[in-house]
């Protein structure tokens, strides 16, 4: 008999192969806040300098969310930037010309931008 | 489930039923915990406080009126703490509320008063901000005023729980709280129904009838108008209520002295309409029973129902009776066959009506009603502005020598006495229909089963091998069950009384204030107002409307017969539907 | 500075019985001794909940977990992980709780690295607008167990044992609740979710929702399945339209998976959850007034009892919890009760999620463990006041709580320890007051809005609060009068206990509470018309004093013209002109000018 359990390791197992279809395995993940308070203090808009990254084609091999409130609130925006087997990344404050500077340094050419870490 | 569990109030211990309030187990043991905002009838407020009492192992005190008895639980009623967080309270009320006792209509039967008076306030602490707002007077018959208003939600709860009117309601938040009806409409254009419930529960004087004394003593003294008055069956059973006696007494003769000592000419009584009515409606009702009319045939005395009907049943406008109130029956009467009689034009006359109703001042004045660019009744006053004006005047009520009501709008059967009751108009109504759709007289008049304060009472009786079901319902909120059902099942009935108040006539709007050791609406009251009235029939000879000489003698001179076309000139109207504004029309209906 | 690494031990009762205390002194010393402190901090933690495991080592960055360690490792995690940084892999625990996600992204930094996250474990982890991403932190799995093989009675077993207590403010033992409500015998129940987050600046349900909407879905429908119901109400208020979506889009997603609607996850338990909106009024997150705005009515309270578990929503037996409640089901049914009671204190259990606003330097959500201290969140977690200030106290609970000045910091966060220190938990504000704020003018600010947010429905609430606030007025406004202080407190201990509901109850915490511990500024505002913060316009006079260069910025900008002076001379205020506006104040280059 199946149970309610095997079920939802099913459905687990498929929408982890629905997050990797959509490049999950990317070597750096992006994660950009969007609760009510970041969205107010501006990530729509850094959310849309990331999006255009990825979709001009100057940015690849990125996986980009969105993602909850963490609960910096005096540091909104916030965006995390996470690479397997090394530390994440945390930038605070981040507006549309930090999210520029972070493409070009940290995701293109690796280079961590350490002044506007959290 | 109840068990005997003990108690103790102040340190005594007492074995008491379980699944009770505190009030009520210490109500029972002569425990009075003070109190304003709890009314039997009514659901459980909690909100005005002043019926807390201490109870051992609980943080904060517990409002009595909800908190129920547990075994081995230590009340205190009385403590010093108590007792002073107590005044605090009545203090915090009285600090937002007019001082003018002296000045206002509740003087001497105002709860707050009393109230105030028993928590011996000698000084006051905390005064400060008060509300100002200013008096509804828009409708005829209900003045809401909420500088008095202590928001104890009495109102409100009656409004929509016993009537099913649901006009009241609190509006804003914290100190700007206030009772008002939708959108704060006037009360003229709002659902009020003017049946005056809310003046009956009201502690203070937030809610009072529209008072036309003044403007009666006035009229009372013009010396170029005939004034002519009728009075309800239920006023003679409550206004000696209002000078001091119990429920329950009779004082017809008292009244019709001290009516004819404040200057009206002629002394009329309702219960002869009320007879008239009887003809007129039994006849109606035999005509749709052989017609092939519609039924259920519903009353139509009730004015606070006549106003409910139109505004939330106009679907069930055909089934009410064409038949005006007792009320305006007689004023038609008075302004056509009686000034025929004496020769007077009607213009000369002045007819005033005592109503137990506070709706009766809103039904005197539609237009519906009017002929020959007549109103029936000129000025409508309550018990209580009656015995007010009686006591204003100087006249001894309770001393002065019984008189007898004057003819030809006076002599009255039985059954219009009853009319004042629940259930009433229906066993009046079978007494004349059986014997004229049977041409045999009912010997057993008497119909227990429709008598009592049940919410809705059914019966079914045999004419000519016929079965005919009645039922009769008191109240708003019983009628709008009870119309409920007769909508989802219209053969249920053939006939349905339906009357507006609680305990019909006799816990009108207009009716006189509880007293000091009374409740409003008091079941027990009202039960022994609607007896004096069962007892004044079972005292007549005459105990059916058709047998009323006078009646008889109307229709052969003036009225031909029932529902002849001077009868439908004088004595019938058609209703219309009413929408309010603020209520949504319901699409079925409309 | 961020230090380069952070060392988390556990200071809980079981890790200290393990001897966690000698290791933190050896750890200490092992890092004097390589000259690493400097960039390496030690920070103790309440319970981290891996007791069998003790004593526990955090070292962030990374969220290496050390578990079992003796003084005699200490050395070699010093010398291998914080000199060449390669983790010790024999001392390193695996753990799978599912909270801890959260810290290997975020444990790092003292903000996040002392906070233990349980019903916030995926806020800012997961994508809250896709149930893909829940279904892989093991969402919904919790759901998955209840169904396939534990009985309702399992399931509130398991709350009971985890010793979850209501996060809504008053604390009633969760478990005990969900028992009394399944006993009740209806043909109907309801399960409410209370969103109706009301406290000026809090934001932790909203926080919840919007990052992790199907937590709270699944937890409502583990509480359903557990007492009975088929229906679960949401009912938040309408200023929060970002999480009102992400719930639509949550219970969408959950009812096109199967995880609510009929037979769910094939099982034959059916429930279904449905949103209500609430109009913004404080009093509405008190349940009974919830319930009647569910019904369409005006929300205000009733008398209790009956309990909603026994006469809820529309007469039936109803189950209420608020949202950070329903976010720790899940946890405890996978990782289980018995684990999450390791958590927090003797009474309190778990985590308690606050927000940490006012003057502190690092203002946010968090979550720590019950019993946690007043000082480490402030201090630890909120990195102190800025500017230099002094502290002056701390208000918990919203604006029904306490102020607790500095004698208090050393309380633990739970409970009892907090309504004995004369504040309650409430729903979880925490404000931080400095030495620039008047506890007058604050005790006045918090009773302005529940005297503006009173139903009006109950006499002390409506009428007393009124009063007190007017008393309070003249007060600030040096019009205070002797008897004024006994008035406050008459009128304060009258409304606490005999309101009708919570919210009139707790109405005059903040005013009895600053009168308890700040009742010298009462004095001086009511005898010496002194404001010594300087807030209370009217009592604070403006004075010029000799470093008044005379350049005569403040006389041009006074609007009343009450300053006169000649130009390189010191100016002089009329004090009978002067509106103390406080404009010269605050124009002055010099500091010329002082507040007296």
């Amino acid at each position: 008999m199946v149970t309610p359990l095997d079920i939802i390791k099913k459905k687990r197992a498929e929408a982890v192969a629905r997050i990797i279809g959509r490049g999950y395995l990317s070597t750096k993940r992006v994660y950009v806040g969007m609760a009510t308070c970041e969205i107010a203090a501006g990530s729509k808009e850094v959310m849309e300098v990331f999006r255009q990254a990825i979709s001009n084609g100057g940015l690849t091999d990125v996986y980009l969310s969105q993602k909850g409130c963490a609960g910096r609130c005096n540091l909104e925006p916030t965006v995390e930037i996470v690479e397997e087997g090394n530390i994440p990344v945390k930038y605070g404050k981040v507006n549309p010309e930090r999210a520029r500077q972070i493409i070009e340094h940290h995701l293109k050419n690796n280079e961590v931008i350490e002044e506007w870490l959290i | 489930m109840e068990k005997s569990i003990t108690i103790h109030i102040n340190n005594k211990p007492y074995t008491v039923d379980s699944g009770q309030t505190i009030m009520q187990a210490a109500d029972k043991l002569g425990f009075h915990i003070p109190r304003l905002c709890y009314h039997p009838k009514l659901s459980i407020e909690g909100a005005c406080r002043v019926c807390i009492v201490e109870v051992e192992g609980m943080k904060n005190y517990v409002a009595s009126c909800s908190f129920p008895v547990n075994d081995g639980m230590k009340i205190h009623t009385n403590t010093t703490e108590l007792r002073r967080a107590r005044r605090d309270i009545v203090e915090l009320i009285l600090d937002n509320h007019p001082l003018d006792c002296h000045t206002c209509d509740r003087n001497g039967t105002c709860e707050l008063q009393r109230l105030s008076y028993s928590m011996g306030i000698k000084a006051r602490h905390f005064e400060g901000e008060r509300k100002h707002y200013d008096e509804d007077l828009s409708s005829r018959a209900v003045v809401r005023n909420p500088n008095k208003c202590i928001l104890c939600g009495r109102c409100v709860r009656i409004c929509s729980e016993v009537q099913n009117v649901h006009n009241l309601s609190q509006a804003h938040r914290g100190f700007r709280t206030v009772v008002m009806p939708a959108y704060n409409m006037p009360f003229s254009e709002s659902v009020c129904t003017a049946c005056g419930q809310c003046i009956n529960v009201c502690p203070t004087a937030a809610f009072v009838e529209k008072s036309y004394t003044q403007e009666l003593f006035e009229q009372l003294n013009d010396p170029n108008l005939i004034k002519v008055v009728q009075f309800a069956p239920s006023v003679r059973a409550a206004i000696g209520e209002a000078f001091g006696l119990e429920p329950g007494h009779n004082m017809e003769g008292q009244l019709v002295a001290a009516l004819r000592k404040l200057g009206f000419d002629y002394v009329f009584d309702t219960q002869f309409s009320a007879d008239l009515t009887i003809m007129e409606e039994a006849s109606e009702f035999l005509e749709r029973i052989q017609n092939k009319g519609v039924l259920p045939m519903i009353t139509s005395c009730s004015s606070a129902w006549m106003k409910c009907m139109e505004q939330f049943y106009p679907d069930l406008i055909d089934n009410v009776s064409t038949c005006k109130s007792p009320m305006s029956m007689n004023g038609a009467m008075i302004k056509s066959y009686f000034t025929e009689k004496i020769q007077v034009d009607p213009k000369k006359i002045l007819s005033v009506a005592v109503m137990c109703c506070t709706a009766k001042k809103y039904e005197a004045d539609r237009p519906e009603l009017m002929f020959d660019d007549l109103r029936g009744v000129d000025i409508v006053v309550t018990t209580r502005e009656a015995a007010w004006m009686i006591k204003s005047a100087g006249i001894d009520f309770l001393k002065i020598q019984p008189e007898k009501v004057d003819a030809p709008l006076g002599l009255s059967s039985g059954a219009g006495a009853i009319f004042g009751a629940t259930g009433g108009v229906m066993e009046a109504a079978i007494r004349t229909a059986y014997e004229l759709y049977t041409g045999e007289t009912l010997v057993d008049i008497e119909l227990g089963g429709i008598r009592g304060l049940k919410g809705i009472k059914e019966a079914s009786l045999e004419m000519d091998g016929r079965e005919i079901r009645v039922a009769v319902a008191h109240g708003l909120g019983n009628a709008c069950n009870l119309l409920d059902l007769v909508r989802k099942d219209p053969g249920r009935y053939h006939f349905i009384e339906i009357m507006g108040c609680p305990g019909g006539c006799v816990g009108g709007g207009g009716q006189p204030y509880a007293g000091a050791n009374s409740i409003p609406l008091d079941e027990e009251a009202l039960q022994k107002r609607a007896k004096a009235l069962y007892d004044l029939d079972r005292g007549k000879t005459i105990r059916r409307s058709h047998e009323n000489p006078d009646i008889q003698k109307l229709y052969r001179e003036f009225l031909q017969r029932p529902l002849s076309p001077t009868s439908h000139k004088y004595l019938h109207t058609h209703y219309q539907a009413k929408l309010p504004r603020g209520i949504i029309p319901d699409k079925a209906i409309f | 500075m961020r230090a380069k690494s952070i060392l988390t031990l556990c200071d809980g009762p079981t890790c200290i019985h393990k001897n966690s205390r000698v290791i933190r002194e050896a750890l200490e010393a092992e890092i004097c001794k390589h000259g690493l402190s400097e960039e390496v901090g030690i920070h103790l933690s309440g319970c981290l909940g891996m007791c069998s495991k003790g004593p526990i080592l955090i070292i962030n960055p990374g969220y290496t977990i050390y578990g079992g360690i003796t003084v005699e490792d200490i050395p070699e995690i010093v010398q291998e992980h914080l000199v060449h940084r390669q983790p010790v892999a024999r001392l390193v625990v695996q753990e799978d709780h599912l909270y801890n996600r959260f810290f290997r992204i975020f444990g790092d930094v003292d903000f996040f690295g002392r906070q233990m996250r349980i019903a916030l474990r995926n806020c800012g982890i997961i994508d809250p607008e896709s149930i893909d991403d829940y279904l892989s932190v093991r969402g919904y799995e919790a759901l998955a167990k209840v169904l396939t093989g534990m009985s309702p009675r399992e399931v509130i077993a398991e709350v009971k044992k985890a010793g979850l207590r209501g996060r809504g403010g008053a604390g009633f033992p969760t478990g005990l609740k969900w028992d009394i409500t399944a006993r009740e015998t209806s043909d109907e129940k309801y399960v409410i979710c209370n969103a109706d987050e009301g406290d000026p600046g809090a934001f932790m349900d909203r926080s919840a929702i919007e990052g992790d909407p199907h937590t709270v879905l699944e937890g409502i429908t583990i509480g359903g399945y557990a007492i009975g119901a088929v229906k679960g109400i949401v009912y938040i208020r309408a200023e929060y339209p970002l999480a009102i979506k992400r719930l639509e889009k949550a219970i969408a997603a959950a009812r096109e998976n199967g995880l609510l609607g009929n037979n769910i996850l094939g099982s034959n338990f059916s429930f279904d959850i449905e949103i209500r909106l609430g109009a913004g009024a404080f009093v509405c997150g008190e349940e009974t007034a919830l319930i009647h705005s569910i019904e369409g009515r005006r929300g205000m309270p009733t008398p209790r009892p009956p309990y909603p578990s026994v006469k809820g929503l529309f007469g039936k037996p109803t189950l209420i919890n608020n949202v950070e409640t329903w976010a720790n089901i899940p946890v405890i049914i996978l990782d289980g009760g018995e684990w999450f009671s390791t958590v927090g204190t003797e009474t309190s259990k778990g985590t308690k999620v606050f927000a940490l606003a006012g003057k502190v330097h690092n203002t946010g959500l968090i979550e720590v463990p019950m019993g946690t201290t007043l000082r480490e969140i402030i201090y630890d977690i909120g990195g102190g006041i800025p500017d230099g200030k002094k502290f002056k106290a701390v208000q918990t609970g919203g604006p029904s709580g306490g102020c607790l000045p500095e004698d208090y910091l050393d309380t633990q966060i739970d409970y009892e320890s907090l309504a004995a220190a004369g504040s309650i938990m409430g729903s979880g504000g925490m404000i931080v007051i400095d030495e620039d704020s008047c506890m007058v003018n604050l005790a006045k600010f918090f009773l302005e809005f529940t005297q503006d947010e009173s139903c009006g429905k109950c006499t002390p609430c409506r009428g007393g609060t009124k009063r007190m606030l007017e008393i309070l007025t003249r007060i600030t406004e040096g019009n205070g009068k002797e008897g004024d202080i006994e008035k406050l407190e008459r009128l304060g201990n009258m409304i606490r206990k005999a309101s009708l509901c919570g919210l009139g109850q707790s109405a005059p915490n903040p005013v009895l509470s600053t009168l308890k511990n700040f009742r010298h500024e009462y004095e001086e505002h009511i005898y010496q018309k002194k404001c010594r913060a300087g807030i209370c316009s009217n009592l604070v006079t403006y004075e010029i004093t000799e470093k008044c260069i005379g350049c005569g910025a403040c006389r041009r900008v006074c609007p009343v013209n009450a300053i006169a002076g000649k130009r390189q001379e010191q100016h002089v205020i009329n004090q009978e002109t002067c509106i103390k506006c406080g404009q010269c104040f605050t124009t002055c280059k010099f500091d010329a000018i002082v507040k007296a």
